[in-house]
Protein backbone atom coordinates (compact mmCIF):
# COMPACT_ATOMS: atom_id res chain seq x y z
CA UNK A 1 0.00 0.00 0.00
CA UNK A 2 1.39 3.35 -1.07
CA UNK A 3 1.54 5.69 1.94
CA UNK A 4 1.86 8.64 -0.43
CA UNK A 5 -1.52 7.95 -2.02
CA UNK A 6 -3.92 10.87 -2.29
CA UNK A 7 -7.00 10.46 -0.11
CA UNK A 8 -10.21 12.50 -0.17
CA UNK A 9 -12.21 12.64 3.08
CA UNK A 10 -15.88 13.60 2.62
CA UNK A 11 -18.04 14.37 5.65
CA UNK A 12 -20.36 17.27 6.46
CA UNK A 13 -19.09 17.46 10.06
CA UNK A 14 -15.70 19.13 10.22
CA UNK A 15 -14.89 17.43 13.55
CA UNK A 16 -15.31 14.02 11.91
CA UNK A 17 -13.13 15.06 8.95
CA UNK A 18 -10.43 16.12 11.40
CA UNK A 19 -10.72 12.84 13.32
CA UNK A 20 -10.38 10.76 10.13
CA UNK A 21 -7.57 12.98 8.85
CA UNK A 22 -5.63 12.58 12.12
CA UNK A 23 -6.19 8.83 12.24
CA UNK A 24 -5.01 8.52 8.64
CA UNK A 25 -1.93 10.58 9.52
CA UNK A 26 -1.23 8.20 12.40
CA UNK A 27 -1.39 5.37 9.88
CA UNK A 28 1.20 7.18 7.76
CA UNK A 29 -1.12 8.77 5.21
CA UNK A 30 -0.34 12.47 5.04
CA UNK A 31 -1.66 13.28 1.59
CA UNK A 32 -5.30 14.01 2.42
CA UNK A 33 -7.87 16.55 1.27
CA UNK A 34 -11.35 17.29 2.57
CA UNK A 35 -14.81 18.00 1.16
CA UNK A 36 -18.08 18.58 3.01
CA UNK A 37 -20.46 16.76 0.66
CA UNK A 38 -20.67 14.87 -2.62
CA UNK A 39 -21.22 17.97 -4.71
CA UNK A 40 -17.98 19.52 -3.49
CA UNK A 41 -16.16 16.19 -3.64
CA UNK A 42 -17.02 15.29 -7.22
CA UNK A 43 -15.15 18.08 -9.04
CA UNK A 44 -12.20 17.50 -6.69
CA UNK A 45 -12.20 13.79 -7.56
CA UNK A 46 -12.42 14.55 -11.27
CA UNK A 47 -9.54 17.00 -11.31
CA UNK A 48 -7.44 15.88 -8.34
CA UNK A 49 -6.14 12.41 -9.27
CA UNK A 50 -7.18 10.88 -5.95
CA UNK A 51 -6.33 7.26 -5.12
CA UNK A 52 -8.80 6.60 -2.33
CA UNK A 53 -12.15 8.01 -1.22
CA UNK A 54 -13.38 7.94 2.39
CA UNK A 55 -16.96 9.18 2.58
CA UNK A 56 -19.84 9.64 4.99
CA UNK A 57 -23.34 8.72 3.78
CA UNK A 58 -25.76 11.22 5.33
CA UNK A 59 -24.82 14.66 4.03
CA UNK A 60 -26.80 17.63 2.73
CA UNK A 61 -26.39 18.36 -0.97
CA UNK A 62 -25.14 15.14 -2.52
CA UNK A 63 -25.10 12.22 -0.07
CA UNK A 64 -22.40 9.55 0.08
CA UNK A 65 -24.42 6.86 -1.67
CA UNK A 66 -25.10 9.13 -4.65
CA UNK A 67 -21.42 10.08 -4.67
CA UNK A 68 -20.47 6.38 -4.66
CA UNK A 69 -22.86 5.62 -7.54
CA UNK A 70 -21.61 8.64 -9.49
CA UNK A 71 -18.00 7.52 -9.00
CA UNK A 72 -18.83 3.97 -10.10
CA UNK A 73 -20.57 5.21 -13.24
CA UNK A 74 -17.77 7.59 -14.18
CA UNK A 75 -15.39 6.22 -16.80
CA UNK A 76 -12.29 7.62 -15.15
CA UNK A 77 -13.24 7.22 -11.50
CA UNK A 78 -15.03 3.85 -11.57
CA UNK A 79 -12.10 1.84 -10.19
CA UNK A 80 -11.47 4.10 -7.20
CA UNK A 81 -11.57 2.27 -3.86
CA UNK A 82 -14.28 3.73 -1.64
CA UNK A 83 -14.60 3.32 2.13
CA UNK A 84 -17.86 4.42 3.68
CA UNK A 85 -17.60 5.70 7.25
CA UNK A 86 -21.14 6.34 8.40
CA UNK A 87 -23.69 6.22 11.19
CA UNK A 88 -26.15 4.46 8.84
CA UNK A 89 -26.40 1.05 10.48
CA UNK A 90 -29.59 -0.44 9.04
CA UNK A 91 -28.98 -3.81 7.43
CA UNK A 92 -30.96 -2.78 4.32
CA UNK A 93 -28.71 0.24 3.93
CA UNK A 94 -25.50 -1.77 4.25
CA UNK A 95 -26.79 -4.11 1.53
CA UNK A 96 -27.63 -1.12 -0.70
CA UNK A 97 -24.12 0.31 -0.21
CA UNK A 98 -22.58 -3.08 -0.99
CA UNK A 99 -24.66 -3.37 -4.15
CA UNK A 100 -23.61 0.13 -5.17
CA UNK A 101 -20.00 -1.06 -5.07
CA UNK A 102 -18.54 0.13 -1.79
CA UNK A 103 -15.17 -1.47 -0.90
CA UNK A 104 -15.45 -1.16 2.87
CA UNK A 105 -18.06 -0.07 5.41
CA UNK A 106 -17.28 1.31 8.87
CA UNK A 107 -20.07 2.29 11.27
CA UNK A 108 -19.67 5.28 13.55
CA UNK A 109 -18.58 5.47 16.27
CA UNK A 110 -15.47 3.56 15.26
CA UNK A 111 -11.98 2.97 16.60
CA UNK A 112 -8.59 3.73 15.07
CA UNK A 113 -7.99 -0.04 14.87
CA UNK A 114 -11.21 -0.61 12.87
CA UNK A 115 -10.31 2.10 10.38
CA UNK A 116 -6.82 0.63 9.94
CA UNK A 117 -8.19 -2.89 9.55
CA UNK A 118 -10.69 -1.88 6.84
CA UNK A 119 -8.16 0.16 4.88
CA UNK A 120 -5.63 -2.68 5.06
CA UNK A 121 -8.28 -5.13 3.89
CA UNK A 122 -9.36 -2.96 0.95
CA UNK A 123 -5.80 -2.59 -0.35
CA UNK A 124 -4.84 -6.20 0.34
CA UNK A 125 -7.76 -7.24 -1.83
CA UNK A 126 -6.92 -4.74 -4.54
CA UNK A 127 -3.28 -5.73 -4.60
CA UNK A 128 -4.00 -9.49 -4.57
CA UNK B 1 -73.34 27.95 -2.44
CA UNK B 2 -73.34 30.52 -5.31
CA UNK B 3 -76.49 28.89 -6.71
CA UNK B 4 -78.20 29.07 -3.33
CA UNK B 5 -77.07 32.62 -2.71
CA UNK B 6 -78.28 33.84 -6.14
CA UNK B 7 -81.61 32.14 -5.42
CA UNK B 8 -81.76 34.00 -2.11
CA UNK B 9 -80.85 37.31 -3.77
CA UNK B 10 -83.67 36.77 -6.24
CA UNK B 11 -86.06 36.12 -3.38
CA UNK B 12 -84.92 39.32 -1.63
CA UNK B 13 -85.32 41.33 -4.84
CA UNK B 14 -88.87 40.01 -5.41
CA UNK B 15 -89.91 40.87 -1.84
CA UNK B 16 -88.28 44.32 -2.02
CA UNK B 17 -90.07 45.11 -5.31
CA UNK B 18 -93.37 44.02 -3.74
CA UNK B 19 -92.57 46.00 -0.58
CA UNK B 20 -91.94 49.19 -2.59
CA UNK B 21 -95.25 48.68 -4.39
CA UNK B 22 -97.10 47.99 -1.12
CA UNK B 23 -95.63 51.13 0.50
CA UNK B 24 -96.57 53.27 -2.48
CA UNK B 25 -100.17 51.96 -2.32
CA UNK B 26 -100.18 52.17 1.52
CA UNK B 27 -101.15 48.49 1.96
CA UNK B 28 -100.10 48.02 5.59
CA UNK B 29 -101.13 44.39 5.78
CA UNK B 30 -99.03 43.60 2.71
CA UNK B 31 -96.09 45.59 4.14
CA UNK B 32 -96.19 43.59 7.41
CA UNK B 33 -96.45 40.35 5.48
CA UNK B 34 -93.44 41.22 3.28
CA UNK B 35 -91.26 42.44 6.18
CA UNK B 36 -92.04 39.18 7.95
CA UNK B 37 -91.04 37.19 4.85
CA UNK B 38 -87.81 39.17 4.52
CA UNK B 39 -86.94 38.35 8.15
CA UNK B 40 -87.54 34.67 7.50
CA UNK B 41 -85.33 34.89 4.41
CA UNK B 42 -82.56 36.54 6.43
CA UNK B 43 -82.72 33.78 9.04
CA UNK B 44 -82.64 31.11 6.33
CA UNK B 45 -79.46 32.53 4.78
CA UNK B 46 -77.88 32.85 8.22
CA UNK B 47 -78.64 29.21 8.99
CA UNK B 48 -77.26 28.21 5.59
CA UNK B 49 -73.98 30.06 6.23
CA UNK B 50 -73.76 28.55 9.69
CA UNK B 51 -74.41 25.13 8.22
CA UNK B 52 -71.63 25.58 5.66
CA UNK B 53 -69.19 26.69 8.34
CA UNK B 54 -70.10 23.76 10.60
CA UNK B 55 -69.62 21.36 7.71
CA UNK B 56 -66.20 22.84 6.87
CA UNK B 57 -65.04 22.59 10.47
CA UNK B 58 -66.40 19.07 10.73
CA UNK B 59 -64.59 18.02 7.54
CA UNK B 60 -61.34 19.58 8.68
CA UNK B 61 -61.54 17.94 12.09
CA UNK B 62 -62.31 14.63 10.39
CA UNK B 63 -59.37 14.93 8.01
CA UNK B 64 -57.19 15.94 10.94
CA UNK B 65 -58.35 12.93 12.93
CA UNK B 66 -57.79 10.57 10.03
CA UNK B 67 -54.25 11.91 9.36
CA UNK B 68 -52.17 8.83 10.27
CA UNK B 69 -49.02 10.93 10.47
CA UNK B 70 -50.33 12.68 13.60
CA UNK B 71 -50.87 9.36 15.34
CA UNK B 72 -47.42 8.29 14.19
CA UNK B 73 -45.91 11.51 15.54
CA UNK B 74 -47.59 11.03 18.91
CA UNK B 75 -46.99 7.30 19.24
CA UNK B 76 -43.59 6.91 17.63
CA UNK B 77 -41.76 10.10 16.73
CA UNK B 78 -42.17 12.01 19.99
CA UNK B 79 -41.14 9.06 22.21
CA UNK B 80 -38.34 8.41 19.70
CA UNK B 81 -37.22 12.05 19.93
CA UNK B 82 -37.21 11.77 23.72
CA UNK B 83 -34.98 8.70 23.42
CA UNK B 84 -32.72 10.56 21.01
CA UNK B 85 -32.41 13.53 23.36
CA UNK B 86 -31.63 11.20 26.27
CA UNK B 87 -29.06 9.44 24.09
CA UNK B 88 -27.49 12.83 23.23
CA UNK B 89 -27.19 13.63 26.95
CA UNK B 90 -25.54 10.25 27.59
CA UNK B 91 -23.27 10.53 24.55
CA UNK B 92 -22.06 14.05 25.37
CA UNK B 93 -21.57 13.02 29.00
CA UNK B 94 -19.48 10.01 27.94
CA UNK B 95 -17.45 12.12 25.50
CA UNK B 96 -16.75 14.77 28.14
CA UNK B 97 -15.59 12.07 30.59
CA UNK B 98 -13.49 10.30 27.97
CA UNK B 99 -11.83 13.61 27.11
CA UNK B 100 -11.30 14.55 30.73
CA UNK B 101 -9.95 11.11 31.67
CA UNK B 102 -7.57 11.26 28.71
CA UNK B 103 -6.41 14.75 29.66
CA UNK B 104 -6.03 13.87 33.38
CA UNK B 105 -4.04 10.72 32.62
CA UNK B 106 -1.84 12.60 30.16
CA UNK B 107 -1.16 15.36 32.68
CA UNK B 108 -0.29 12.75 35.34
CA UNK B 109 2.07 11.01 32.90
CA UNK B 110 3.77 14.27 31.93
CA UNK B 111 4.13 15.30 35.60
CA UNK B 112 5.69 11.96 36.58
CA UNK B 113 7.92 12.15 33.54
CA UNK B 114 9.00 15.66 34.45
CA UNK B 115 9.85 14.53 38.02
CA UNK B 116 12.06 11.73 36.69
CA UNK B 117 13.69 14.15 34.24
CA UNK B 118 14.42 16.54 37.12
CA UNK B 119 16.19 13.75 39.08
CA UNK B 120 18.19 12.84 35.98
CA UNK B 121 19.13 16.46 35.37
CA UNK B 122 20.48 16.76 38.95
CA UNK B 123 22.53 13.58 38.69
CA UNK B 124 23.84 14.66 35.30
CA UNK B 125 24.84 18.04 36.79
CA UNK B 126 26.63 16.19 39.60
CA UNK B 127 28.50 14.16 37.02
CA UNK B 128 29.56 17.28 35.11
CA UNK B 129 30.72 18.86 38.37
CA UNK B 130 32.73 15.68 38.98
CA UNK B 131 30.75 14.98 42.14
CA UNK B 132 29.96 11.34 41.34
CA UNK B 133 31.92 8.28 42.42
CA UNK B 134 32.83 5.67 39.82
CA UNK B 135 30.05 3.39 41.07
CA UNK B 136 27.55 6.28 40.96
CA UNK B 137 28.61 7.08 37.40
CA UNK B 138 28.03 3.45 36.33
CA UNK B 139 24.57 3.62 37.89
CA UNK B 140 23.84 6.94 36.19
CA UNK B 141 24.89 5.45 32.89
CA UNK B 142 22.45 2.57 33.28
CA UNK B 143 19.63 4.80 34.53
CA UNK B 144 20.16 7.22 31.66
CA UNK B 145 19.86 4.36 29.17
CA UNK B 146 16.70 3.26 30.85
CA UNK B 147 15.34 6.82 30.92
CA UNK B 148 15.95 7.34 27.20
CA UNK B 149 14.07 4.12 26.49
CA UNK B 150 11.24 5.35 28.68
CA UNK B 151 11.00 8.58 26.66
CA UNK B 152 10.06 6.52 23.62
CA UNK B 153 7.51 4.43 25.53
CA UNK B 154 5.97 7.44 27.26
CA UNK B 155 5.68 9.36 23.99
CA UNK B 156 3.82 6.40 22.49
CA UNK B 157 1.50 6.26 25.50
CA UNK B 158 0.83 10.02 25.38
CA UNK B 159 0.18 9.75 21.64
CA UNK B 160 -2.37 7.01 22.43
CA UNK B 161 -4.10 9.16 25.04
CA UNK B 162 -4.26 12.08 22.60
CA UNK B 163 -5.78 9.85 19.91
CA UNK B 164 -8.36 8.73 22.49
CA UNK B 165 -9.20 12.39 23.24
CA UNK B 166 -9.52 13.08 19.53
CA UNK B 167 -11.78 10.07 18.94
CA UNK B 168 -13.99 11.15 21.83
CA UNK B 169 -14.95 14.17 19.71
CA UNK B 170 -16.91 11.92 17.36
CA UNK B 171 -19.90 12.66 19.60
CA UNK B 172 -20.32 15.93 17.73
CA UNK B 173 -21.12 14.14 14.46
CA UNK B 174 -23.41 11.51 16.01
CA UNK B 175 -25.34 13.91 18.26
CA UNK B 176 -25.41 16.59 15.57
CA UNK B 177 -27.20 14.20 13.21
CA UNK B 178 -29.62 13.21 15.97
CA UNK B 179 -30.38 16.82 16.85
CA UNK B 180 -31.16 17.48 13.18
CA UNK B 181 -33.63 14.58 13.23
CA UNK B 182 -35.37 16.00 16.31
CA UNK B 183 -35.43 19.50 14.76
CA UNK B 184 -37.13 18.08 11.65
CA UNK B 185 -39.75 16.38 13.82
CA UNK B 186 -40.40 19.56 15.82
CA UNK B 187 -40.84 21.40 12.53
CA UNK B 188 -43.39 18.85 11.39
CA UNK B 189 -45.31 19.15 14.68
CA UNK B 190 -45.22 22.92 14.27
CA UNK B 191 -46.88 22.57 10.85
CA UNK B 192 -49.60 20.36 12.31
CA UNK B 193 -50.16 22.83 15.14
CA UNK B 194 -50.51 25.64 12.61
CA UNK B 195 -53.40 23.67 11.10
CA UNK B 196 -55.04 23.46 14.52
CA UNK B 197 -54.64 27.18 14.97
CA UNK B 198 -55.96 28.07 11.53
CA UNK B 199 -58.86 25.67 12.11
CA UNK B 200 -60.30 28.06 14.68
CA UNK B 201 -59.96 30.86 12.10
CA UNK B 202 -61.79 28.83 9.45
CA UNK B 203 -58.85 28.60 7.03
CA UNK B 204 -57.34 25.23 6.18
CA UNK B 205 -53.69 24.59 5.32
CA UNK B 206 -52.54 21.78 3.11
CA UNK B 207 -50.04 19.38 4.61
CA UNK B 208 -47.52 17.72 2.37
CA UNK B 209 -47.51 13.95 2.24
CA UNK B 210 -44.69 12.48 4.34
CA UNK B 211 -41.80 11.13 2.31
CA UNK B 212 -41.56 7.40 1.89
CA UNK B 213 -38.47 5.98 3.52
CA UNK B 214 -36.34 3.66 1.43
CA UNK B 215 -33.05 1.91 2.12
CA UNK B 216 -31.43 4.45 -0.21
CA UNK B 217 -32.33 7.31 2.08
CA UNK B 218 -29.81 8.22 4.74
CA UNK B 219 -31.49 8.29 8.13
CA UNK B 220 -28.63 9.12 10.44
CA UNK B 221 -27.65 7.27 13.59
CA UNK B 222 -30.02 4.68 15.03
CA UNK B 223 -30.71 4.41 18.74
CA UNK B 224 -28.95 1.56 20.56
CA UNK B 225 -32.43 0.20 21.37
CA UNK B 226 -33.28 -0.23 17.64
CA UNK B 227 -34.38 -3.68 16.44
CA UNK B 228 -31.42 -6.05 15.98
CA UNK B 229 -33.09 -7.61 12.95
CA UNK B 230 -33.07 -4.32 11.08
CA UNK B 231 -30.07 -2.45 12.47
CA UNK B 232 -26.48 -3.58 12.79
CA UNK B 233 -25.48 -3.15 16.43
CA UNK B 234 -21.73 -3.18 15.94
CA UNK B 235 -18.94 -3.18 13.37
CA UNK B 236 -18.94 -6.98 13.83
CA UNK B 237 -22.56 -7.14 12.63
CA UNK B 238 -21.67 -4.99 9.61
CA UNK B 239 -18.71 -7.24 8.78
CA UNK B 240 -20.86 -10.39 9.10
CA UNK B 241 -23.52 -8.95 6.83
CA UNK B 242 -20.96 -7.88 4.22
CA UNK B 243 -19.25 -11.30 4.47
CA UNK B 244 -22.62 -12.95 3.75
CA UNK B 245 -22.75 -10.82 0.57
CA UNK B 246 -19.37 -12.12 -0.50
CA UNK B 247 -17.20 -9.30 0.82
Amino acid sequence: MDKEMKILIVDDFSTMRRIIKNLLRDLGFNNTSEADDGQTALPMLKSGKFDFLVTDWNMPGMDGLTLLKTVRSDEELCDMPVLMVTAEAKRDQIVVAAEAGVNGYVVKPFTAATLKEKIDKIFQRLEA
Amino acid sequence: MPKESSYLTEQYMDRLDDLTAAMESGDNQQINQLVSELTTLRETSLYQDLGMLTREIHDTINSFASDDRIAELAQEDIPDAKERLKFIVTKTDEAAHRTMTGAEETVAMIDAFNDRAEVMRNRWRQFRNRELSKQEFVELNQDLDHFLEEIGDESQAIHGKMTEIMLAQDYQDITGQMIRQVVNMVQEIEEKLVILVTLSGGAVCKVEEPEIRAAETAEGPQLPSASKDKVAQSQGDVDDLLASLGF
